[in-house]
């Protein structure tokens, strides 16, 4: 059964890379919706660099979570990060992402025992625009350790555009991470009956996996539709074909 | 007496004109490019709050503007706002394609019924007749089936307000430019005005977009949408902008559209900025994240070998990213007849300029492998591969007959290490050197090779 449903767990670190002849938006959505339906009051922060909010909402819809009313009665949080990086950035700033830290760790100062679910979406854009490396890269640190603080799940989201050749802001978020799923396109390009692949590896930061790993050799298989995704293993295509 | 009310219709705001709502998602409002094939691949048109980049990466043709004229003449001819980016606005507008025919443009509110326009399927017409001058003989089975399309048809009425039919060989009236203005529907925004500091080129130009689209807003009892075309990003105009900062202007781009939900923009680099040259590893990649729709459109010109396989074409159209501002799945995998994502995998595309209009097709093989082509020998770039090899064989003539064998095989050596790492030329027309085969050096048979010419009677030919 996939996606684990465990996973993304407290206290941990998902790093989801794609492709973009297979993004994962679907999984970022999937993740959000089942957080929302497990529990009616755990909350969430979504920290969105590229993508507006109204598109969230209306893929929630689809799947039957009211995103609009979360975000009012503000169980979900959510964050645009461009508005707290380009003040700084246009101020020639030291610290183009350190009012971004501020502003998330503000919206995480409650005192909560209850599931928060932190998703940042997407680290690789904020490298593009011109912050360095270096720079991006402590601003995932520090996330990734004020999430482990307050026993929230993170999830990073990076886009990989060398396939094969991993770059070195990359390598910097694999060491923080404890699992990373990877979704690429299937090698025979794009069909309409399966959408791309994902695989689970364990991150360096884990010692043990706590759930069922998938490698690439054997990677689940996922097919979008109007709703939502479904999986199915390779070779099989039992409910979808 | 049935008390039966009809539902009044739902208040919604009505579309603005030129837009309707997309067939895959009611919240989506698409508007056309101006091409109708292109509007295709796009899954009915481009939606409001997206944006749109071609990258043409060959430099000696300019089929990524030629998109961007047909965006901006879409956008006046159907009543639309349009604010051009460039530093000579003017020039750019009145290159711009324009509908045959009836030369004043209808106002905003009545309908293009008076317009006279020749219809597409009469030069599609005499473009089919040279190819169809012999009648092929298909079996009778399949004699009802429908001829095969490469292209959307485009000449149904009621897609007329949607999407006009442009003629390249008419221009824009300047009395039409001028209207417009006068409307206040064409906007300008130069980007090397006041030539203040050239590092801050792009966030001055966001900020007058910005302005521009926040009174558009405003004015609330206007309707109509907005479309800002940039036909060349990073131009010498805009100084020397780095990859960064092309990536942020087009992430800043985007979110500002977002934000004005009735706008939508086209944008197009010049070529030396579309390759990985100058982006680094994975520009192009980097360059589909970051906006919503983007297309390349690699030209052949540069390429005689790619020129003469696809004949009928000018170039591939490699699809990155396809707009799905509401949806997971972008609209054009189910509705895009071009791409044919619902039957099996997804079709090849190419685009070819006619004299009247741009047309984005599917890419197929001709029948028998290509039009002059009959494959007996490898192809073409392995035979040019092995000119450098041949060039050997024939300096070696003149020194195999003086020479005894087993010096004339060291010879032989030495001149195909001198003669190889030389730049490959054309295949030469050569028949094999017959001397050849009395030296005892065991050598590699040298392929027999035809000059492929079309008007000459083929060799192979019974």
């Amino acid at each position: 059964m996939f996606p684990p449903s465990a996973l993304p767990l407290p206290g941990q670190v998902l790093l989801i890379t794609d492709e973009l002849l297979a993004p994962a938006d679907f999984l970022l959505h999937r993740f959000l919706s089942d957080h929302l339906k497990e529990s009616k009051h755990s909350p969430a922060l979504l920290v969105s660099v590229s993508e507006d909010v109204g598109r969230w909402k209306s893929i929630a819809g689809r799947s039957n979570v009211s995103l609009a009313a979360h975000v009012d009665s503000g169980l979900v949080g959510v964050i645009d990060a461009m508005a707290h990086v380009v003040p700084a950035l246009e101020n020639d700033g030291q610290r183009p992402l350190r009012a971004l830290f501020y502003a998330v760790r503000h919206k995480l100062d409650y005192p909560s025992d209850k599931k928060t679910l932190v998703i940042l979406d997407d680290v690789a854009s904020l490298e593009w625009i011109g912050i360095p490396v270096e720079e991006v890269a402590r601003f995932a640190r520090v996330l990734c350790a004020l999430c482990r603080q307050r026993n929230a799940s993170l999830v990073l989201r990076y886009h990989v555009v060398t396939p094969g050749e991993p770059d070195e802001l990359f390598k910097r978020l694999l060491q923080l991470s404890n699992y990373h799923m990877d979704v690429c396109p299937l090698s025979s390009g794009r069909s309409g009956s399966v959408s791309g692949q994902v695989a689970l590896h364990l991150g360096p930061a884990s010692a043990e996996p706590e759930c069922p790993l998938v490698s690439r050799n054997a990677a689940v298989h996922y097919r979008l539709t109007d709703s939502g995704s479904m999986f199915f293993d390779r070779g099989t295509g039992n409910s979808v074909l | 007496m049935s008390a039966f009310k009809r539902r009044t219709t739902s208040k919604q705001p009505p579309l603005p004109s030129g837009t309707r709502p997309s067939p895959g998602s009611p919240a989506t409002t698409i508007t056309s490019s101006g091409i109708p094939s292109l509007d295709d691949i796009l899954g009915g048109g481009l939606p409001l709050s997206c944006s749109l980049l071609t990258l043409a990466p060959d430099a000696h043709s300019a089929y990524g503007e030629l998109v961007v004229k047909y965006f901006a003449a879409q956008g006046l001819s159907c009543g639309q706002r349009v604010c051009v980016v460039d530093s000579r606005p003017d020039s750019f507008l009145s290159e711009c394609m324009w509908i045959p025919g009836n030369n004043v443009p209808p106002a905003p509110s009545t309908n293009a019924s008076g317009l006279s326009h020749t219809t597409p399927a009469e030069d599609e017409e005499d473009e089919r007749a040279s190819e169809h001058d012999t009648k092929i003989k298909i079996a009778w089975r399949y004699e009802q089936m429908k001829q095969f399309q490469t292209t959307v048809q485009s000449t149904s009425q009621s897609t007329e307000d949607f999407c006009r039919t442009f003629d390249l060989t008419y221009r824009i009236p300047d009395a039409t430019i001028a209207a417009t203005r006068a409307e206040g529907r064409f906007i300008e925004v130069k980007p090397d005005e006041n030539n203040s500091d050239v590092s801050s080129l792009c966030r001055k130009v966001l900020r007058r977009l910005s302005e521009i689209l926040s009174s558009a807003d405003a004015d609330a009892s206007s309707n109509v949408a907005t479309r800002i075309c940039i036909p060349a990003l990073g131009s010498y105009e805009w100084g020397d902008l780095l990859p960064s900062d092309i990536c942020c202007f087009l992430h800043s781009l985007r979110a500002l559209l977002r934000r004005h939900p009735r706008a939508c923009a086209a944008v197009c680099m010049p070529p030396h900025l579309c390759q990985e040259a100058f982006g680094g590893a994975g520009w192009v990649q980097k360059l589909g994240w970051l906006t919503d729709a983007s297309i390349t459109l690699a030209a052949f010109t540069a390429n005689p070998y790619l020129t003469a396989m696809f004949s009928s074409h000018h170039g591939l159209v490699h699809v990155h990213s396809l707009p799905a501002p509401h949806t997971l799945l972008p609209p054009s995998d189910k509705f895009s007849t071009l791409r044919g994502l619902t039957s099996s995998g997804e079709n090849n595309l190419a685009f070819k300029c006619m004299r009247k209009r741009l047309i984005f097709e599917t890419l197929h093989l001709d029948v028998e492998g290509g039009v002059s082509e009959r494959r007996t020998t490898p192809s073409a770039n392995s035979i040019a591969a092995e000119a450098g090899d041949e060039h050997a064989h024939d300096n070696d003539h003149g020194s195999a007959g003086t020479q005894p064998g087993s010096v004339a095989a060291v010879q032989v050596q030495l001149e195909q290490t001198q003669i190889a790492p030389s730049a490959p030329e054309q295949p030469v027309k050569s028949a094999p050197p017959a001397e050849k085969t009395d030296t005892a050096v065991k050598k590699v048979k040298i392929k027999k090779k035809v000059g492929f010419i079309s008007d000459k009677p083929d060799l192979y030919d019974f």
